[in-house]
């Protein structure tokens, strides 16, 4: 005999929210990915020439966009932060369950997960830095971030920092792609591929242009 | 000439107030087309009859011999020693309650978990004994047929780190139990019925997409496209009712 249960009650109040934050997760984080890659334009335009990039910056100045995107992007930021925390475990325990899990499974998926949480809260730090740093001294100009990449320690907070967001997008959309049926069983191993070498030719575009940085005099 | 194989095998038998958990080797020499089946009823028969662990069909079909082979959650029966290195690591499997050494409890989380997304035909149609079965085009039933291969061995569930991190996580086998009644055109449940049970992070939300799952399953179950399928699903319910209320 079969029992309906759910079937039988006409208007269950449905919990929305956590499909809605699924949404706002993965929107949030899809969202940042486009502006890194507008922010590589930007700035590996340097290579191009300086003043290729001092266009680029000022067209986004004379516009506000520099002004009113770049909090607004601080907030995307934080907000992806908030949305993604819910996965992570903060407590010891589950730190040590989840690392003792990957060691056991020998399973390069499950790598990538612990990969992507530790650039995460890696990037929240420096990322949260780097924009400070560069939104509260406006306009942007080629020569200004050359003056900072040449002082200190700051080539090597940046040659840090590429990487780790470059992974950290990289397993972003590739999870993306899976998570959400994108990309079938039939997709995933050229999937994975793709964003290997995605991965790989942002950060040598990212080096190329710290390197450019790095010798760009006044 | 045939290797000579180093089990190391976890110990522990909870009943057992003396009983601590630790590893015991055991050492045993390969045969031809040896199973870990093969092996562990040795070890039973000629070195310590006081193991335990699980078998039935030794034929991958009842799933009763889920256990982690060297980090690897699968069936013992359906794993060949040639395959393996010559020093094997058998540990039961993680997340079920544990009987004994490598011997766990399925049965009652699957039972559970069925209880939990109401694993059966939702009708209120009366069912007539004496009526002609109702017809189904073959497509359905076939797609209905490949999602109820699973044999609830309960290898995908100790490979999620969702699992591992969150006890009422429904898992990969759980939620592709929903995915076979969402296709069924016999049950009666709407989409929202639907995202009651799985629209949550206990669900399909809390689902990392890490693919231990469809990397580990020993039946090849389309675990992958069914989650990708009921994210897809049930994110959409979730935007409508958002929208509409
Ligand atoms: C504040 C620092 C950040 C933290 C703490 C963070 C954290 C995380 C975590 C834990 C996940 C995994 C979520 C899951 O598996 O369900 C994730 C996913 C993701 N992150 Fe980040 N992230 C940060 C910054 C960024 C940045 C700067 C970007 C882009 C440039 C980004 C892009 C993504 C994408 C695309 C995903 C995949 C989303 C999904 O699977 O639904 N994240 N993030
Ligand atoms: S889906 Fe696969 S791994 Fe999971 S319980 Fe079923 S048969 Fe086992
Ligand atoms: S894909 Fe989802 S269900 Fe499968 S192992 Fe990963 S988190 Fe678990
Ligand atoms: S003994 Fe039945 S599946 Fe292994």
């Amino acid at each position: 005999m079969s029992v309906p249960l759910t079937a039988n009650h006409k208007s269950l109040q449905c919990h929305r929210w956590d499909g809605v934050l699924d949404w706002a997760q993965m929107l949030s984080g899809a969202g940042l990915i486009t502006f890194m890659w507008m922010h590589m334009i930007l700035v590996a335009s340097v290579v191009i020439s300086p003043s290729v990039m001092n266009a680029i910056a000022g067209f986004f100045e004379s516009t506000g966009l520099a002004q009113v995107g770049g909090p607004l992007i601080f907030l995307l930021f934080l907000a992806h932060f908030v949305l993604a925390a819910r996965k992570i475990p903060f407590r010891l325990e589950g730190q040590k369950t989840i690392w003792e899990h990957a060691k056991l499974l020998h399973h390069t998926d499950t790598w990538l997960w612990v990969v992507q949480v530790v650039s995460a809260m890696i990037i929240l730090v420096m990322g949260a830095i780097h924009m400070w740093v560069v939104l509260s001294d406006l306009p942007i100009t080629a020569l200004k971030s050359a003056a900072r990449i040449q002082s200190g320690a700051w080539i090597f907070f940046y040659l840090l920092l590429l990487p780790l967001v470059e992974l950290h997008v990289g397993i972003g959309l590739y999870r993306i792609a899976v998570k959400w049926g994108l990309a079938g069983r039939s997709d995933r191993k050229g999937l994975k591929r793709g964003e290997n070498l995605l991965t790989l030719i942002f950060i040598t575009i990212g080096v190329l242009t710290l390197i450019r940085f790095w010798f760009l005099k006044g | 000439m045939a290797r000579s194989l180093k089990f190391n095998i976890f110990r522990y038998n909870p009943q057992d107030p003396e009983s601590t958990p630790h590893m015991e080797s055991f050492v045993l020499e390969e045969t031809d087309s040896m199973t870990l089946f093969i092996v562990l009823n040795r070890i039973r028969e000629e070195q310590d009859p006081s193991l335990q662990f699980d078998f039935c069909c030794r034929a991958g079909i009842c799933g009763s011999c889920g256990m982690v082979v060297n980090g690897r959650p699968s069936l013992a029966c359906h794993t060949k020693t040639k395959d393996l290195p010559e020093e094997i690591t058998l540990l039961p499997l993680p997340v079920f309650q544990l009987v004994g050494d490598l011997s766990v409890d399925t049965g009652s989380w699957f039972r559970e978990l069925y209880d939990t997304v109401e694993s059966w035909i939702h009708t209120k149609k009366a069912f007539d004994p004496t009526a002609k079965e109702e017809r189904m085009e073959n497509e359905v039933a076939e797609a209905i047929y490949e999602l109820d291969r699973c044999v609830e061995c309960g290898c995908c569930v100790a490979a999620c780190g969702t699992a591992r991190l969150r006890p009422d996580f429904l898992g990969a086998a759980g939620l592709n139990r929903v995915g076979r009644f969402l296709i069924d055109p016999r049950d009666e449940r709407t989409e929202q019925d639907y995202y009651q049970i799985i629209g949550n992070d206990m669900g399909i939300f809390g689902c990392m997409g890490l693919l231990a799952c469809e990397d580990v399953c020993p039946k090849h179950m389309p675990l992958q496209d069914q989650l990708g399928f009921l994210r897809k699903k049930m994110g959409i319910t979730a935007l409508k009712s958002f929208f509409t209320k």
